[in-house]
């Protein structure tokens, strides 16, 4: 298809014809494709693809002013004297006057000449600036990402009123077209990873991109399969903390989703509103989500082996609890718990795809139906139920990371139930040396602690008052280490 | 990146888990039969050999401004085959190392933890873990230790705090007993179960340079040194006369801890986190012992080779034909001498080695 385009244009040139004929020729049979012809000296061609256009600001902009012509000499004429369009430009490149017909933009010929004037008149569609769903605060700012890449830029150059706030466009895509902007701060970011990762988007061939997680994909240079390596927000506030501290970010147009990176672990321990907290209550916070997480991951494969092999370990009051609670169930403590952990995935996947009304009904169901019926039925122990609701409702001290965790549970629990401690042991080391072993951007994913850079922890778990944090992390590469008076 | 990289910080670390991890499983009983209460002093010599041998270590490592391999420096000073003997050597001795601790964890679970698994089904899980490690770079591993470090060692510190408080000291009067040239003696009969600083020699171009080198390294070994003294003290002095039977250290000491047996055995988990130390220990030496295979047959291997990994893997299967503590009476005794030339001799001579290769390659 895209092959059969080019040899159209290929044919079109060297059949003489000029950019409005060969425009034409492409969108022929096109409904949507407005062309009106005015007369005033030399013709004047307007074209437009209605689906995309804003017909008020087209009569504004474009044909209002056109109606006054008298005598047309060149485009370059018409631009300086007729149109009033805030975004009008000569676009002599003829893969650029398609692209801007595409994204919306009305455009004029001059009969005569191949290059062409560009009006911006898009329309503008998608939904308003509003607080994101994934990541509500308590204090701090509210507004979130849209859709519309324009918004995004605009919710940046709004916090980050410098000349530094720099962006490099990519179209990626080669149906799609998407733009993609790379964000970041001159002098702040390290110029060679800017020029990584340009390059690394310059060399993404794809039919399409339709959110910015695809992209994400591309970047990260391990292709990990666990955890995600780059870091992913809808809040601008948090784009523009990241990048005074030199990361990257990345926009992509029909994407609330900005990239950023390089990411380490730790990110996922902190919540935007930490930043808006006082740094005492923001360390606590931090200490409770990471314990809920290991807690979470561990619990159940920790409960499994102690039940079938190490009962001793558990005191005597607890253990007759179990014993008489689990005494009639007919499945071993391992099938138990992971009869326990599938149901409750099954249930969180079903509630996140149900209508938000019908979701109120299942959990309802879920919990009180399936759990306790199944309790009295005798198929599950009491204590096997709460402590995978407990675990799996520790999952969510960290939501960007519910599905791996889960799945970290779920295998490590199986481990434990075959081979006992030493198993859940040995998992646990196989997943730290599968972190510590990670690399991006020459930022270890489990900085600051391993490698240890004190400098960094000052807003790692604990985090130091904002007037003591002078320096930018040094985990991650940057062009300028003083965060003040530079 | 080179995945194999590692810092002074990372590196002391690494040490200190190293000495402490393993000597807390059969050694004191071992050293309580030898040498009844004056183990501790049998610890004491060996650790005084050991500090020696670490300063010519670092003392090379600081002379190593090329960042030469042990193999390149071997090469050039003893000759190539003389190379490869001191490496065959090192790579007996660390096999040696992990089929030892491998049987002490083997009967820390089978004993302590009533698991009994199969031989081959609790070895081949931390030989597959230590093959991910290779695969995934010495980075990794003293990454993980930098953060385990910290859990660990309070887990020894957990351990040993309620026990110290009940141990009858006085049974480990009059100092002494057994006579220096016994414990002298006794020191260089159990080297095998030191020098564990050894692991050292195979990042040795990886180490990066740093301004204090000693300072940090020695710390951690003196650390090492009083802990692993301590506990081997107040093992002695809790148990007195029984305390050669008692076969897993660590795990006997944990009874004390724990004031009620109602209250559940609470130690074992403090005791699961620190044999982990001993399993990092486990996955150095077979790094170790890959890197030898690799240097004695000047191969480098992109990622972990699973052939040198299934022959060791099937070298560990010798629990299964001979029992552990007659392999140790036995073939470990003919090694001895081999592996203290390795042990003892060969850091003393590698600050003149690593000066002499290193002025070599300047030359080239």
């Amino acid at each position: 298809m895209r092959h059969s385009g080019i040899f159209l244009l290929f044919l079109c040139k060297n059949l003489g014809m000029n950019y409005f004929e060969q425009l034409k020729k492409l969108y022929d049979n096109q409904d949507d494709f407005l062309h009106r012809e005015i007369a005033g000296g030399k013709k004047v061609h307007v074209v437009s693809l209605d689906t995309m256009c804003d017909g008020t600001k087209t009569c504004q902009f474009v044909l209002q002013p056109l109606a006054y012509l008298k005598d047309v000499q060149s485009a370059d004429n018409l631009l300086q004297q007729l149109l009033i369009g805030a975004n009008a430009k000569e676009e002599p490149n003829f893969d650029c006057v398609v692209q801007d017909f595409l994204n919306g933009y009305t455009l004029v010929f001059v009969e005569g000449e191949d290059a062409c004037i560009s009006v911006d008149t898009r329309i503008a569609l998608g939904r308003s600036v509003a607080e994101p769903p994934t990541s509500m605060v308590m204090r701090g700012p509210r507004e979130g990402f849209v859709e519309d890449i324009k918004s995004n830029i605009t919710l940046l150059r709004k916090r980050l009123k410098t000349p530094k706030l720099k962006f490099v466009n990519i179209s990626i895509g080669n149906y799609t077209n998407t733009a993609v902007s790379v964000c970041y701060l001159q002098d702040v970011a390290d110029k060679t990873l800017v020029q990584n990762v340009v390059q690394r988007l310059q060399s993404v061939s794809i039919d399409g991109i339709l959110d910015s997680s695809y992209l994400a994909r591309y970047l990260d240079v391990e292709n990990t399969f666990l955890f995600r390596r780059v870091g992913t927000t809808e809040k601008p506030d948090i784009v523009v903390g990241k990048m005074l501290e030199g990361r990257i970010a990345v926009l992509v147009d029909g994407s609330p989703m900005v990239l950023t990176l390089p990411y380490l672990y730790i990110e996922d321990l902190q919540s935007p509103g930490d930043y808006y907290e006082n740094s005492v209550m923001t360390g606590v916070n931090r200490v409770l989500r990471f314990v809920s997480v290991v807690a979470s991951v561990l619990l159940p494969s920790l409960f499994v082996c102690l039940q079938m092999y190490n009962y001793q370990i558990i005191p005597l009051k607890f253990l007759i609890t179990v014993l008489n609670a689990t005494q009639s169930i007919p499945f071993s403590p391992l099938s138990e718990m992971l009869m326990v952990i599938i149901i409750f995935d099954i249930l969180r996947e079903a509630n996140l795809r149900m209508p938000s009304a019908v979701g109120i009904t299942l959990s309802l169901v879920g919990a009180i139906v399936l759990g306790d019926a199944a309790v009295n039925a005798g198929l599950i122990g009491a204590p096997a139920v709460m402590i995978g609701a407990l675990s799996g409702i520790g999952l969510f001290a960290m939501p960007d990371n519910t599905l791996i965790l889960s799945l970290l549970r779920l295998t490590i629990t199986f481990i434990g139930g075959i081979m006992g401690i030493m198993g859940v042991m040995l998992s646990i080391l196989l997943v730290m040396f599968y972190l510590a072993s990670l690399e991006t951007y020459k930022t270890p994913f489990l900085a600051p602690f391993a490698p240890d850079i004190s400098n960094d922890r000052q807003d790692a778990v604990f985090q130091k008052g904002l007037p003591d944090q002078k320096k930018r992390p040094r985990s991650i590469p940057h062009g300028n280490d003083t965060r003040r008076g530079a | 990146m080179n995945k194999n990289k590692v810092n002074v910080s990372q590196l002391s670390l690494l040490l200190l888990l190293v000495i402490t991890g393993g000597k807390f499983l059969s050694l004191p009983s071992i050293l309580a039969k030898d040498v009844g209460h004056d183990s501790w002093l049998v610890l004491c010599v060996a650790f005084l050999w050991d500090a020696v041998g670490l300063c010519f270590v670092l003392w090379a490592v600081k002379l190593n401004k090329n960042r030469l391999g042990l193999d390149d420096i071997l090469n050039v000073t003893l000759s190539r085959l003389g190379s490869k003997l001191v490496l065959a050597i090192f790579f007996v001795m660390f096999m040696c190392r992990i089929l030892v601790l491998l049987d002490s964890c083997y009967n820390t679970f089978a004993v302590t933890f009533d698991v009994n698994t199969n031989w081959v089904l609790f070895m081949l899980p931390i030989v597959a873990v230590g093959a991910f490690a290779i695969s995934r770079g010495f980075n990794s591993v003293a990454r993980t230790a930098q953060i385990l470090f910290a859990v660990i060692f309070l887990s020894i510190v957990a351990l040993l705090v309620y026990p110290l408080t009940q141990a009858k000291f006085s049974q480990l009067l009059p100092v002494g007993e057994a006579g220096l040239g016994k414990i002298v003696g006794t020191a260089f009969v159990r080297s095998f179960w030191f020098s564990d600083y050894v692991f050292i020699y195979f990042v040795l171009e990886d180490i990066k340079p740093q301004k204090h080198l000693f300072a940090p390294m020695l710390s951690s070994f003196t650390v090492g040194v009083v802990f692993t003294v301590l506990l081997n003290a107040v093992f002695v002095a809790l148990f007195g006369s029984v305390a050669q039977y008692g076969n897993i250290a660590m795990s006997k000491i944990g009874m004390f801890s724990v004031a009620e047996s109602t209250d559940g055995r609470w130690d074992w988990i403090t005791l699961s986190v620190w044999l982990t130390s001993v399993v990092i220990k486990i996955v150095i030496f077979i790094f170790c012992a890959y890197k030898c295979v690799e240097k004695i047959f000047a191969l480098h291997f992109g990622k972990a080779n699973y052939l040198v990994l299934v022959a060791m893997a099937a070298i560990l299967l010798v629990p299964m034909f001979v029992p552990v503590n007659v392999f140790l009476n036995s073939f470990v005794r003919w090694c001895l001498v081999p592996f203290a030339v390795v042990q003892y001799l060969l850091p003393l001579c590698m600050p003149i080695f690593t000066k002499i290769a290193n002025g070599k390659q300047m030359q080239t």
